[in-house]
């Protein structure tokens, strides 16, 4: 048993449980109803499409306060302080969540990120030949995405829409294209979800994307690791506060740092940035999702640590690499 | 003089609607219209005036807030006029009468706009409310609505138990009615009709229907009635929005994922 309880063994339980909660919730607690929901601010992608779900992200409040409240400025002269305190409010609750968890909403708790790894060890298990790490030139194009994804689709088409500049359709445009959505939806036995709209241009557009990125993302998932979670927005509304977080990935380098790169090998979001040399420093990166990996698979005593406010609550060795290769060359066969 | 032909127009066209039960049903005169606008919580077009449909004997009503303090409704013959709401979330609007004959009640829930109030619209529906009542098992959610081709599951209480085998009917304008038979939990399930007519492209293009639930229970001599309406929206799946299509799109996007597998994996062979 003890040759199993590893960190990944630990979040997939984890994973496992917030899955459940996430997606079937309300059929288990009293979570239904929006004021019942847990957060109603999820630093994950949980969909308040799913009649059944325990929670909601953030950016599904987010999206509807620019087009419902803060175009008010705009269009009917409302004071900002009033026309902003919705979304004071959702970035409050937001902050207060990422300081207890910070990134690990995404590597721990998000749904679609433990159904991407799911379908991955899938491809694993089917013998498909895995990519392993993307290219620096690749991830070096792939990364401003999620930044273009969060400031259009999330903030300004929604506010150009509250103004009246564009059409109803691009009021929640990152909900109209998540695959959170339909896999959530889907799941819990909801097809209504799963549609290409004939009502306008946008509305065609719009769901047409969000099913091929849906479907896309699955076949990538099978070798590709984490193919939706590096362009998805919620990273970049995180890193907003993720100097506030209390638990973060430190790094105490020494000198092998630069030649090892088993860190970089293992991260599932292919930080290169990992393997630079640092002393003491909190490196938990935009792209990080805190799923411990790179610390699993160094082979370095205290050299990766998850820290959490001043204790460190976990931290790479020799013992832990040796146990870890073992199980992750069994697991690949 | 307009309030009471509007009034008049509309019990004639909803003339028999209810097998004789009272219930409750939007009015949507201007006044109603621009009271629900002042008020600011309302959805758009949405009337604050309500009308209480067969009301032949003396009925009292009262609204039930989301914190379930409760406050009276007075009938401008059978209207009423909301007050403005001094919070967010459900309301319940209740309406009970008695006559020779017997009790009669009317129920509808609404979803106001305002200040979130902290209690549970779980408590709200499950407040006993009238001997007689049936209860939406959930109601719909916050910002989602009844929708058309799509089933909703409710229960029905004598005096705060489960009423079992017990028929309860569901009308719509365009409809026959349909019958439904209460289980052994006294919970019973429907799917709304799509019935709607001159449908345009966007949901906000066409207004919503009503539905009404109708159940009777006699207790000895005394005979209880009671209605829930509500109102349900077309589904676009049934119209504009194509699940088939979208199935494909999702297959192809799979296969574009594979294409894009197969290249790598050449490109990993040619080193």
């Amino acid at each position: 048993m003890d040759k199993l309880l590893t960190v990944t063994a630990l979040r997939r339980v984890v994973q496992l449980t917030a899955f459940v909660f996430f997606v079937y919730g309300a059929t288990i607690f009293a979570t239904f109803y929006t004021g019942d929901k847990l957060t109603q601010n999820l630093p994950a992608l949980s969909c308040a499409y799913d009649m059944k779900g325990g929670d909601y992200c953030a950016l599904i409040p987010l999206q509807h306060q620019m087009d419902h409240r803060v175009s008010t400025i705009f269009t009917e002269s409302e004071k900002v302080i009033s026309a902003l305190m919705p979304t004071l409010i959702t970035l409050g609750t937001f902050a207060l969540l990422i300081l207890l968890l910070n990134k690990a909403f995404c590597g721990w708790l998000c749904p679609l990120g433990f159904f991407q790894e799911t379908i991955t060890m899938i491809g694993t298990k089917l013998g498909l030949t895995q990519l392993g790490s993307l290219s620096r030139e690749t991830i070096t194009k792939i990364r401003p995405i999620k930044w273009f994804i969060f400031l259009f689709l999330v903030l300004i088409f929604p506010l150009l829409t509250g103004i009246g500049f564009l059409g109803h359709e691009w009021g929640a445009p990152f909900c109209s294209i998540c695959p959170s959505r339909i896999m959530t939806t889907t799941l819990t036995g909801d097809m209504n979800q799963v549609y290409v709209s004939q009502a306008n241009w946008g509305y065609f557009a719009l769901s047409l994307i969000a099913d091929l990125l849906f479907g896309l993302m699955i076949a990538l998932a099978l070798f590709v690791r984490q193919p939706f979670c590096r362009i998805c927005p919620i990273l970049p509304m995180q890193t907003l506060f993720k100097k506030i977080g209390l638990l973060r990935l430190v790094k105490n380098g020494n000198s092998h740092c630069d030649t090892c790169s088993n860190c970089v090998k293992a991260c599932p979001m292919d930080i290169y940035e990992i393997q630079d040399q640092a002393e003491n420093k909190n490196i938990t990166h935009t792209d990080c999702t805190l799923c411990g990996r790179c610390v699993e698979f160094c082979p370095h005593d205290g050299v990766m640590n998850f820290k959490y406010g001043p204790l460190t609550i976990y931290s790479s060795s020799k013992e832990g690499f040796k146990k870890r290769t073992k199980i992750d060359k069994w697991w690949k066969g | 003089m307009k309030k009471t032909i509007l009034t008049l127009l509309t019990a004639a066209t909803l003339w028999g609607y209810g097998d004789g039960a009272i219930y409750w049903a939007p009015h949507g005169c201007d006044e109603g219209k621009a009271t629900a606008s002042k008020h600011g919580s309302h959805g758009k077009g949405e009337s604050a005036m309500f009308a209480l449909m067969n009301s032949e004997t003396k009925a009292s009503s009262h609204l039930i807030l989301p914190d379930l303090s409760e406050k009276n409704l007075s009938f401008k013959l059978n209207t009423v006029m909301l007050p403005k709401p001094p919070m967010g979330g459900y309301y319940a609007m209740v309406a009970e009468g008695n006559n020779t004959n017997g009790t009669y009640s009317a129920i509808r829930y609404l979803s106001l706009n305002g200040r979130p109030c902290k209690v549970s619209p779980t408590k709200l529906t499950a407040l006993p409310k009238t001997d007689l009542e049936i209860i939406p098992d959930p109601l719909h959610r916050e910002h989602d609505r009844y929708t058309a081709s799509k089933s909703y599951r409710f229960l029905l209480h004598f005096q705060g138990k489960p009423l079992i085998n017990t028929a309860v009917t569901l009308e719509t304008h365009d409809t026959p009615t349909q019958t439904y038979t209460t289980d052994q939990a006294g919970a019973f399930s429907i799917t709304l009709p799509n019935d709607f007519k001159n449908v345009k492209v966007e949901r906000s293009e066409n207004k919503p229907s009503e539905f009404l639930l109708t159940t009777q229970h006699r207790d000895g001599e005394h005979l209880y009635k009671s209605t829930l309406s509500m109102p349900y929206s077309l589904n676009p799946n049934d119209y504009w929005q194509s699940q088939t299509y979208g199935a494909g799109a999702i297959f192809i996007g799979f296969l574009g994922g594979l294409l894009v597998y197969r290249r790598t994996k050449k490109g990993a062979k040619n080193g």
